[in-house]
């Protein structure tokens, strides 16, 4: 009982992880059409700043992840209004570049921090653990698992019950149609990368504290983040949520009984679902 | 008006006639430039120093990499992130040989490094063409990671195998093939040479590949593949020959790296050694057959300066020429220099009146 | 001789029936037209004819086989011919490398990889025939994006006429976006084929329709509601009804 509840919980927390920096890049692949391979670099870039923050400057946990949220947000920005702009439908432009910056960020982020990993930073007071039913188990990842409600919940909420959303999901079936309507979708396009990457780099300083920041991370959480929206569905938030729970669930049973498979069973699913069900679990079919 | 069609039935149009006199024509202006540049590396290498003379060979490898890459990137129009795996099959063949088997064997290993990507690319080819477009794109991506991890895990890849040792993983060192040629064995110049012969069959090859209706019909499915089909064209079975050969070709380039590197490891499977091949052919031109060459020579070119002045600084200036290529080179080198040969009539590789 | 036959062939789109249960067979050399108003049905209709589509229900036979599964290039195989509503060319190519593609489809040598493709004299040969019937021989070099509009359909008919033995051409709106005199040219070289080809025509030109088709179909939400001779159907009140107010040269 005890194995299955700390493996469910551990899931659930590297799930709600995952869910935060899925959701970003699901949306953006999904809305924009822009297949964003940086924003996993955006993710290790706002955990840096969030280090530097808390660690050098030692402010408040909370103000650092906001910081490292900011950055990630802007580098963002500068990658979509800079860049991203200029080769709206070109996917193999778009994949190149944006992979560009995966090597950019990853060598700044190198250069500035060194390439020793750093450890979790938190809060002293959020350490710990609970007592639940006789279960210890760390607060933090507790934490992390209502962070990642909270926010599952304020993005579906925005995606369904706003008129913000409500355009988003429109421009995602007709651009042309949606901007005959006089609605300036280059600005919704510049405020939702804007948030997709805020919430890569807000994942980033939340994550480090499961498991640290260090300079591959820039790939991996690509991939992490490629994985679960290949497997959940590629536009919704509810896609990008089951995908992370399940991968972050079958990765923490999975690490449990089969240590040495470790990745590999996120990539059998991967490679499974992309067969049978390209479009993914809730995903709808987007071109 | 009567009198000349009638001549004319005994004897081919004039059009064909003059088909096959610019036929000729072209070949010699088409290999004009290889000329050229085949004579420029044949006879530099003796006579600079060591390690301009490895960069050299490199970039013909990656040439070799970057030209079987683009037949399915700039002629199929197939973006595959996936070729690392074939390059780092081939790597890897002649590497366990020489390690597990003592094969030291050109003649063996080059077959085997061949025959490896291939049977891979035949195993992995109907899975991945299951999907077009970003899903092919993402499949491929993710068997290559894959291809990754099992490497930094299989037992068989580390240089120290045996005994249960989990957790060590050894990286395969490699030394330069036997010729089987008494008294021959290779040096950095000779090794050059071999590299060199080794790129003019590869190009040859090639030339003759997207020349051919072979060729023309993988750009015909670039175009437009649901007329392809109308026209009577299994554009699948293109896809998945095109994908063959492009793995056969980056073994090739896989196994002549390893040699000339000295040294294969996993990461050579996994998606930043698939870039490679796409920003070369993107920076040279992925119209035209040389414009990978070219896009190979100039990455290699920049990576051997970095290399000596800011080695570290290396992934930032590789990223910012993926950047700069993706922004300025529109069309690439190539096709510029393409432009210069307008009035001998190359475009495509293809021939013009 | 029968060449084609449909039955009870539909198409379903997520509960609408863009083709619902059509049934009509044609014969060898048969100029049939099939119109009717947007959305009728008639491309998905080919679609379904030429393999682009997989039918909901029914069975497709061409000379006498059933062909409802098997894929587009079989079908051309078999002497299917196509042309797209929209250019389908490759407009990046120039007029003699589409027509070389064109002619290739179904010849064996379209696997060959170590000759040059002019080196098929026979075919290059055909290729310029074509291009000097369908006047365009002087752009012969021409990349295909910069022809004009009537010049592209004028090529693509051309070269699905004449693409390999086709038996069966399926015509998608041939003179649709081109003026009148243009379409009074294919007008005129679709009457100019032999009797040996069947020819099967999607339009809105009612001078084209009348200009060839021998049996006409009306085709609305998918079903049949005439078929017939054109005298008859252009009096039918139910086809009429239909047209009324409409106008015919939409496209």
């Amino acid at each position: 009982m005890e194995f299955f509840a700390t493996n469910l919980l551990n899931g659930l927390s590297f799930g709600m992880v995952l869910f935060l920096i899925a959701s970003g890049l699901s949306i953006i692949i999904g809305v924009m059409g822009i297949i964003n391979l940086s924003h996993g670099a955006l993710y290790m870039f706002g955990a840096y700043v969030g280090w530097t923050v808390a660690k050098q400057y030692g402010l408040n946990f909370w103000f650092a992840v906001l910081s490292g949220a900011l950055a990630a947000g802007l580098v963002g920005l500068f990658i979509e209004r800079g860049f991203l702009r200029r080769l709206y439908k070109q996917m193999n432009e778009q994949v190149l570049l944006t992979f560009g910056f995966v090597y950019i960020i990853t060598n700044i982020c190198l250069w500035v921090w060194g390439g020793v990993a750093k450890v979790p930073f938190w809060d002293p007071a959020l350490s710990g653990s609970f007592d639940l039913a006789g279960l210890l188990y760390p607060k933090t990842r507790i934490i992390v698992i209502c962070i990642g409600v909270v926010l599952a919940v304020f993005l579906w909420w925005l995606q369904d019950k706003t008129r913000v959303g409500a355009i988003v999901r429109a421009g995602m079936d007709d651009k042309e149609m949606v901007t005959a309507l006089g609605i300036n979708m280059g600005r919704v396009s510049m405020l939702i990368f804007f948030l997709a990457a805020f919430i890569a780099g807000f994942a980033g300083v939340v994550g480090a504290q499961l498991w640290g920041v260090y300079t591959y991370q820039g790939l991996q959480t690509l991939l992490f983040a490629l994985i679960i929206i290949i497997v959940g569905g590629i536009g919704s938030i509810q896609g990008a949520l089951t995908g992370a729970l399940l991968i972050g669930v079958i990765d923490a049973f999975g690490k449990a009984l089969f240590p040495d498979l470790a990745m590999f069973t996120m990539y059998i699913v991967m490679i499974v679902i992309l067969i049978v069900k390209p479009s993914g679990l809730l995903g709808r079919k987007v071109q | 008006m009567e009198k000349d069609r009638i001549q004319r039935i005994g004897r081919l149009p004039n059009e064909v006639e003059r088909v096959s006199h610019l036929t000729s024509r072209i070949l010699l202006g088409r290999f004009g430039p290889l000329i050229i540049a085949v004579i420029l590396l044949l006879t530099l290498p003796p006579f600079v120093p060591m390690d301009i003379r490895l960069m050299m060979a490199k970039f013909l490898i990656f040439a070799i990499f970057a030209m079987g890459f683009n037949l399915v990137f700039g002629y199929l129009g197939l973006l595959s992130l996936g070729h690392g795996v074939y390059f780092g099959a081939g790597g890897y063949t002649v590497a366990l040989l020489q390690y597990h088997l003592h094969i030291d064997s050109f003649w063996i290993a080059m077959p085997l490094a061949i025959l490896v990507p291939v049977v891979l690319a035949a195993l992995l080819g109907p899975i991945v063409l299951r999907s077009t477009g970003m899903y092919f794109l993402l499949l491929t991506f993710a068997i290559g990671e894959l291809f990754y991890s099992i490497s930094w895990q299989a037992r068989f890849m580390s240089v120290i195998g045996v005994g249960g040792e989990r957790g060590v993983r050894g990286i395969p060192s490699v030394i330069y093939p036997d010729l089987n040629i008494p008294g021959l064995a290779l040096d950095t110049t000779s090794f050059y040479y071999f590299i060199l012969v080794g790129f003019v069959i590869c190009y040859i090859l090639l030339y003759r590949i997207t020349n051919s209706p072979f060729g023309h019909a993988l750009v015909g499915i670039r175009e437009g593949e649901p007329r392809m089909q109308a026209l009577g064209f299994n554009t699948w079975r293109y896809k998945y020959i095109a994908l063959i050969i492009s793995a056969a070709f980056s073994g090739v380039a896989g196994a002549m790296f390893a040699w000339h590197n000295t040294i294969i490891d996993p990461s050579h499977f996994a998606v930043g050694t698939s870039f490679l091949p796409m920003v070369m052919s993107i920076i040279g031109g992925s119209k035209v057959l040389f414009g990978p060459v070219i896009g190979a020579v100039i990455v290699i070119f920049v990576e051997y300066f970095a290399s000596i002045h800011m080695r570290l600084r290396w992934p930032l200036i590789l990223g910012s020429i993926f950047v700069v290529a993706v922004m300025f080179a529109r069309a690439g080198v190539g096709v510029y220099l393409e432009r210069l040969w307008k009035k001998v009539g190359v475009r495509y590789g293809n021939t013009k009146s | 001789m029968e060449i084609l036959r449909v039955e009870h062939l539909t198409k379903e789109f997520g509960g609408v029936q863009a083709v619902s249960d059509v049934s009509f067979s044609v014969e060898v050399g048969e100029r049939l037209a099939i119109i009717g108003p947007n959305g009728a049905g008639k491309t998905t209709l080919f679609n379904l004819i030429n393999g682009q589509l997989c039918p909901t229900a029914g069975h497709i036979y061409f000379k006498g086989q059933d062909i409802t599964k098997t894929p587009t290039h079989f079908r051309a195989h078999a002497g299917q011919g196509r042309s797209f509503q929209r250019t389908s060319l490759f407009l990046n190519l120039t007029e003699f490398e589409n027509a070389l593609l064109a002619l290739h489809g179904t010849k064996p040598s379209r696997y060959e990889m170590l000759r040059n493709i002019t080196s098929y004299d026979d075919l290059c040969g055909k290729a310029c025939e074509t291009l000097e019937t369908a006047a365009l021989s002087e752009k012969r070099d021409e990349l295909v994006d910069n022809l004009s509009y009537g010049e592209q359909r004028r090529l693509e008919i051309a070269l699905t006429t004449v693409a390999s033995e086709v038996k069966l051409l399926l015509l998608d709106e041939p003179s649709c976006g081109l003026t009148s005199v243009e379409s009074a040219n294919i007008t005129k070289v679709i009457r100019t084929l032999g009797k040996d080809i069947t020819v099967l025509l999607v339009a809105h030109d009612m001078d084209l329709v009348f200009g060839v088709a021998e049996r006409i179909i009306v085709l609305h939400y998918g079903k049949i509601i005439a078929d017939g001779r054109p005298e008859k159907v252009k009096d039918d009140p139910m086809v009429r009804e239909i047209y009324l107010g409409t106008d015919w040269r939409q496209c």
